[in-house]
């Protein structure tokens, strides 16, 4: 289910000053715990106020797994439903965001793999899959598109959901599956491998 | 949109910029309202779809199968346990028969038999 959105354009200014891509309205959260115990009760109102308070977050959490904008949105959509369908087993006193954001995490994995299989199937071993960037008119970016492909797909999850994202080691490990120490240092090592893969780009220009 | 500036040899902040500029999240409420309308138009279509009924009763239905289990493993155990209590019961609190003519019988029969046997009946 893709639609052509044409929204993904954004100046550096704004995504600088919400980097956690949150608009100020999502920030005034009505008691979220009432809102999941209504859902359980079946309330789909309630789901919707749920949908809309984390949809944000979720996309970017599959964003930072996945390769493409479209990607990420099937990811939310499926995370989504996944959500809905476990909803009931869902214990209210836990944080309702991490329980979500495990399941989006898990659902962009479930495509990445997907889409591998498939991509097995259809492209000439090597192809990276290219990122989605409209607005792509910088070398230096483009560059940056090319050296986040020379990273593990954990990698680029990892420093994409670290520093972009503002997420913990602690919780992107159990978003991911992985050691806390394990994402600690999938983040070293990516950073080392920007950073020398970018100097490299530098002195070419 | 050339807002990202990298230094000669890029540090950690430029990274990070060129990173935020390209995991970008879509711009604008229209995009959202758009987005939470095909999640809940997904969650609806699940909601129509039969297998939820199933969904639904599939747990009800796995309690009330362990109940029964549970119901027919204490029967069972109770049957068990009630016929050996009367078969205990039977035993030890029947002496029907006493224990001499219990015994007796046969070997009067054969004392008797051996008697008339040697006596010419």
């Amino acid at each position: 289910m893709r639609v052509d959105t044409g929204h993904v354009s954004m100046t550096a200014a704004t995504i600088i000053e919400l980097p956690f891509g949150m608009s100020p309205a999502a920030d005034a959260k009505p008691d979220e715990r009432a809102l999941v115990v209504a859902a359980q009760r079946g309330s789909n109102d309630a789901f919707a106020q749920l949908v809309r308070l984390h949809q944000r977050r979720a996309y970017a959490v599959c964003r930072a797994i996945v390769l493409t904008h479209e990607d990420a949105e099937d990811a939310v959509q499926e995370g989504f439903l996944h959500a809905f369908k476990a909803l009931d087993r869902f214990l209210p006193d836990q944080p309702f965001g991490a329980w979500l954001y495990r399941i989006m995490a898990n659902a962009s994995l479930d495509l990445v793999r997907r889409r591998k299989v498939r991509d097995a199937d259809e492209l000439p071993e090597g192809v990276p899959m290219p990122f989605r960037d409209p607005g792509e008119s910088d070398e230096l970016r483009r560059r940056l598109n090319e050296a986040l492909t020379k990273l593990t797909d954990r990698q680029r999850s990892v420093i994409v959901l670290h520093d972009v994202e503002g997420f913990t080691h602690g919780e992107i490990g159990e978003m991911l599956g992985i050691p806390e120490g394990t994402a600690r240092s999938d983040l070293h090592h990516a950073r080392a491998s920007l950073r020398r893969i970018l100097g490299d780009v530098r002195s070419d220009l | 949109m050339s807002d990202i500036r990298f230094g000669l040899f890029p540090d950690d902040d430029d990274v990070v910029r060129g990173l935020r500029a390209i995991y970008a999240a879509p711009a604008g409420d229209a995009y959202w309202n758009e987005l939470q309308s095909r999640v809940m138009a997904r969650v609806a279509d699940v909601e129509l779809g039969w297998w939820t009924e199933l969904d639904r009763w599939a747990r009800p239905a796995l309690a009330a199968a362990a109940v029964l289990l549970l119901s027919a493993g204490v029967a069972m155990f109770r049957a068990h346990q009630s016929e050996a209590e009367i078969a205990a019961d039977a035993m030890l609190s029947s002496p029907a028969v006493p224990v001499s003519s219990a015994i007796r019988p046969a070997y009067q029969d054969d004392q008797g038999a051996r008697l008339r046997f040697l006596f010419g009946r």
